[in-house]
């Protein structure tokens, strides 16, 4: 263990503690693979804090998120200028909020914004069509996505409003063990 | 509202915004849109000393969780820091007495972490084929525990006190009784071929007879020094019976926390679409290949709900006279299905006689009329579930009824064909029930084929255990990887349609299942088996994860990874229910053999505890007697009822609240859309008057 590492000083790791849901090792373990990603742009000192983005054609190239179809919008809800560029901070905190220590009312919250595709704060049936396009690759029918998606809105929307609110999503999702999977 | 929604628009189109402006904006629209995201509370959790033992439960905790953006969560951890030394001494105090407890937490769980079992590959299965089969592999986990466990409580009180008690010598108590009947020899006579060693350790014979491994050896040694005393057959009755209840314990124990979670979902047929858009996808790693199977596994989801609706639509449509042909046509091929049950049931029975009869022969032929039973047990366990699923196309249940009566089938035909297997020795041992007759007669059991009947019983357990384990093994050499040899190299349209192995979760946790209770069984006659069991889980572990991750391809149908582990723990409870009854019965009926192990001179097994009993001292028996009586057992009995009324009338209040709460949601947003509406046409009323009063001026 020891202190012998040169990246972070002592008191960011710590605030890196504090933050996410990770050990010291594995911040550091993620630094490396932040840096991995693109090696000229990341510097490995991180102690002054500097400013550098690794975009988003990158990130998503990670083997980790290659094979999901949200792995756009995930990365851009996680990223500050909501175009997908991120930082090591937001780096960090993407995976925090994705490991399976955080939990559910929070993976909710960021879940609710991936979906969200219009950032509206509603689930409208637009977006669900596009998750269940993306989810199945359209190998549906449009009536058949027109009528998945309408009986999914019947069946989580509780204020009858024909969209989704956060409660809404939280209440159906809070009834699905699953979901932390 | 809108002004809101296009701030936050506008800020993702706007390149040149810098980070602070941009961080400003989110807190901004996080702020003002509370309804949907959850608040963050600045004012310092530290100034309130009355509210000090709950907010002082770690600043962290709450940092962690709190959804916004990191940058900011740092800013405010520093700001946070920055207002410790305001609070007083007492209150530092606590507080930093409270961060060290939180990091020995911390750090106690990553050494925890460490000493878990297979914690590594069972992520790797987890991400890899997702969260059925990983349930499967945390089943197999929890059995191997469970049966280490065990066999170091068996150890401790049974197997190391025989060993001292062995090689010091103690004498033997000793007790008349027919001659015929204590005449037991299992050691080999006379000059033995080498490789009969090897038989020997199949079958369990031979030099394996009479050793540690099986009842037979035990002696009815009672040590009785004046400050030290140990009764070998009460601690081995004890051990048995505990180890019962502790398994039953640790099942109950994992059954809460699944139950917990099951309950709290509460019904499972609500939300079914909305579940499968937002729920199935399981986020794994693997390639390309798997991707394009996951999206046909949830097209096939979809397809399978809609097929449903169709189905149901079609059978509300049917004519009576429609309803009766399918009606009868399902009770008749439920008929067959429990013809071909009884069939497999009854070659089980024939199976099991033959194989006694010609016991002992030798070489290999002996050993495979040994091994008939396990043989024709294995095969009926593959040929008829193949036979149901046949049967099930005809009765056209609806597909989640189908995957439960198949389900349902296949438990029932293997524990109860375990089962006949008992009740067919059981004939053997006591003629048939009838205790007075013939061959029974002189000792109550039929001493001449069976001088010592448990070990023979432990000896059949043992031969089970051996052969579910081979035929695993020779399966997973002799079929899996062949299969997959054949499908990648060979590009025949045969070959694709066959395609890879299919990691099907309930067969294997059925065979589990399975393997648990003959274990259960045979743990009063064989105590070594639970060791043995927990051995063969191990390598079953590492074989069938290697041929998951060589051999096998996604599953097309998923698994419910959460409601199945309840449900294999509720099938493992069946078995241990089977394997109960069989104890209280060999406790408490059989009389027990003269020849050979620790309750050789009693008339049955229990007599030993009052045997024992009165050797005790006044004021113990006192008290157990006192337990048992009624003036303590009947106030037990009516607490015990009070007590379960409590708590089932606290379930259904709280569901009660539930679904009231549910209903007040409900009006709310009415309210809502309600009071929007009235403000529309409130404001279109004062613009329709204001335009009055200006076009009259």
């Amino acid at each position: 263990m020891g202190n012998k590492q040169t990246i972070f000083t002592d008191e960011q790791l710590d605030a890196y503690q504090d933050c996410t849901f990770f050990t010291r090792k594995e911040i550091l373990r993620l630094h490396g693979r932040y840096h991995e990603l693109a090696p000229h742009i990341v510097p490995m000192d991180y102690t002054n804090e500097p400013d550098c983005k690794v975009p988003l054609a990158l990130i998503v190239n990670m083997p980790e998120l290659k094979e999901n179809p949200f792995r756009n919008r995930i990365v851009e809800s996680f990223s500050e200028d909501g175009l997908g560029n991120l930082s090591f901070n937001e780096f960090v905190d993407m995976f925090s909020v994705l490991s399976e220590m955080a939990p559910r009312e929070l993976k909710a919250i960021y879940a609710f914004k991936i979906y969200d595709f219009n950032v509206d704060n509603y689930l409208c049936k637009e977006d669900l069509e596009k998750t269940l396009n993306r989810l199945t690759k359209e190998d549906l029918t449009p009536e058949e996505v027109d009528l998945v998606c309408d009986k999914a809105i019947e069946e989580a929307d509780l204020d009858g409003d024909n969209k989704l609110s956060f409660a809404d999503f939280e209440n159906m999702i809070s009834r699905a063990p699953d979901f932390l999977r | 509202m809108a002004g809101e929604i296009q701030s936050q628009g506008s800020y993702e189109g706007n390149d040149d915004s810098n980070d602070q402006q941009s961080l400003r904006l989110r807190r901004v629209s996080s702020r003002a849109t509370n309804q949907n995201y959850p608040q963050f509370n600045w004012s310092s959790p530290h100034a309130d000393e009355d509210k000090d033992e709950e907010d002082n439960s770690g600043p962290r905790r709450e940092l962690r969780t709190v959804p916004l953006p990191m940058a900011l969560k740092r800013a405010v951890r520093q700001v946070q820091q920055m207002q410790i030394p305001v609070v007083s001494g007492m209150g530092s105090w606590k507080w930093k007495r409270r961060r060290f407890m939180h990091k020995l937490k911390d750090d106690g769980r990553e050494i925890l972490s460490f000493f878990t079992l297979w914690s590594r590959p069972l992520q790797m299965i987890g991400g890899n084929f997702g969260g059925g089969v990983q349930s499967y592999f945390l089943f197999l986990r929890f059995l191997v525990v469970l049966n280490f466990v065990s066999f170091l409580l068996i150890a401790g009180f049974v197997l190391i006190p025989s060993i001292i008690f062995r090689s010091v010598g103690t004498s033997l108590v000793n007790s008349t009784g027919p001659e015929k009947c204590t005449n037991y020899d299992p050691n080999p006579q006379g000059l033995v071929v080498f490789y009969t060693y090897f038989l020997d350790i199949l079958s369990g014979m031979g030099f394996m007879e009479y050793s540690y491994l099986f009842y037979g050896y035990y002696n009815n040694t009672m040590v009785e020094n004046s400050n030290f005393s140990y009764s070998i057959p009460l601690a081995y009755l004890f051990t048995t019976v505990f180890y019962f209840l502790f398994c039953l314990i640790c099942i109950i124990a994992r059954m809460g926390t699944a139950a917990r979670v099951a309950v709290a979902t509460g019904g499972n047929a609500v939300g079914n679409y909305s579940m499968i858009v937002f729920n199935s996808w399981d986020y794994g790693c693997q390639g390309d290949r798997a991707t394009k199977l996951k999206q046909k596994n949830i097209h096939y989801r979809l397809q399978v709900d809609l097929e449903e609706q169709r189905i149901k639509k079609q059978a509300a449509a049917l004519t009576p006279n429609q309803r009766i042909v399918l009606l009868c046509l399902r009770v008749f091929m439920c008929f067959v299905a429990s013809g071909l049950i009884i069939t497999a049931f009854y070659c089980i029975f024939l199976a099991t006689n033959f194989s006694q009869q010609r016991s002992g022969e030798g070489g290999i032929l002996g050993l495979v009329f040994e091994y008939l039973p396990s043989i024709v047990i294995t095969t009926g366990n593959f040929v008829v579930p193949l036979l149901c699923d046949q049967i099930a196309l005809i009765e056209r249940y609806a597909p989640s009824t189908t995957i439960i009566v198949a389900l349902l089938r296949a438990v029932f035909l293997r524990l109860v064909s375990l089962g006949v297997l008992l009740f067919t020795l059981w004939r053997q041992i006591t003629c048939e029930g009838d205790t007075k007759s013939g061959d029974c007669e002189l000792c109550q059991y039929n001493y001449k084929v069976y001088p010592c009947w448990e070990t023979r019983v432990g000896q059949e357990m043992y031969k089970l255990t051996l052969f579910d384990l081979l035929i695993n093994i020779a399966v997973l050499v002799l079929v899996e990887f062949p299969r997959r040899i054949v499908v990648d190299n060979w590009s025949n349209k045969l070959a694709q349609l066959v395609g890879r192995q299919e990691f099907g979760v309930p067969p294997n946790v059925l065979g589990l299942v399975y393997g648990q209770t003959v274990v259960w069984t045979g743990a009063l006659f064989c105590p070594l088996l639970p060791l043995m069991n927990a051995i063969k889980f191990v390598i079953l572990f590492y074989c069938k994860k290697i041929t998951l991750f060589y051999n096998c391809r996604p599953a097309l149908k998923t698994f419910r990874s959460t409601t199945s582990a309840f449900f294999f723990l509720v099938v493992l409870l069946f078995g241990w229910g089977l394997a109960s009854v069989v104890m209280i019965y060999s406790l408490a009926v059989i009389r027990p053999s003269m020849a050979c192990g620790p309750f050789r001179f009693f008339p049955n097994m229990w007599s030993v505890v009052p045997a024992s009993f009165y050797s005790l001292s006044k004021l113990s028996q006192e008290f157990l007697f006192f337990i048992g009586s009624q003036a303590f057992s009947i106030p037990l009995f009516v607490l015990s009822c009070v007590v379960m009324c409590y708590f089932i009338a606290l379930a259904s209040v709280y569901g009660k609240n539930v679904a009231l709460l549910r209903a007040q949601l409900k009006l709310e947003g009415r309210d809502k859309q309600f009071l929007v509406k009235q403000i529309a046409e409130l404001g279109r009323q004062l613009q329709m008057t204001k335009h009055n009063t200006d076009v009259q001026d």
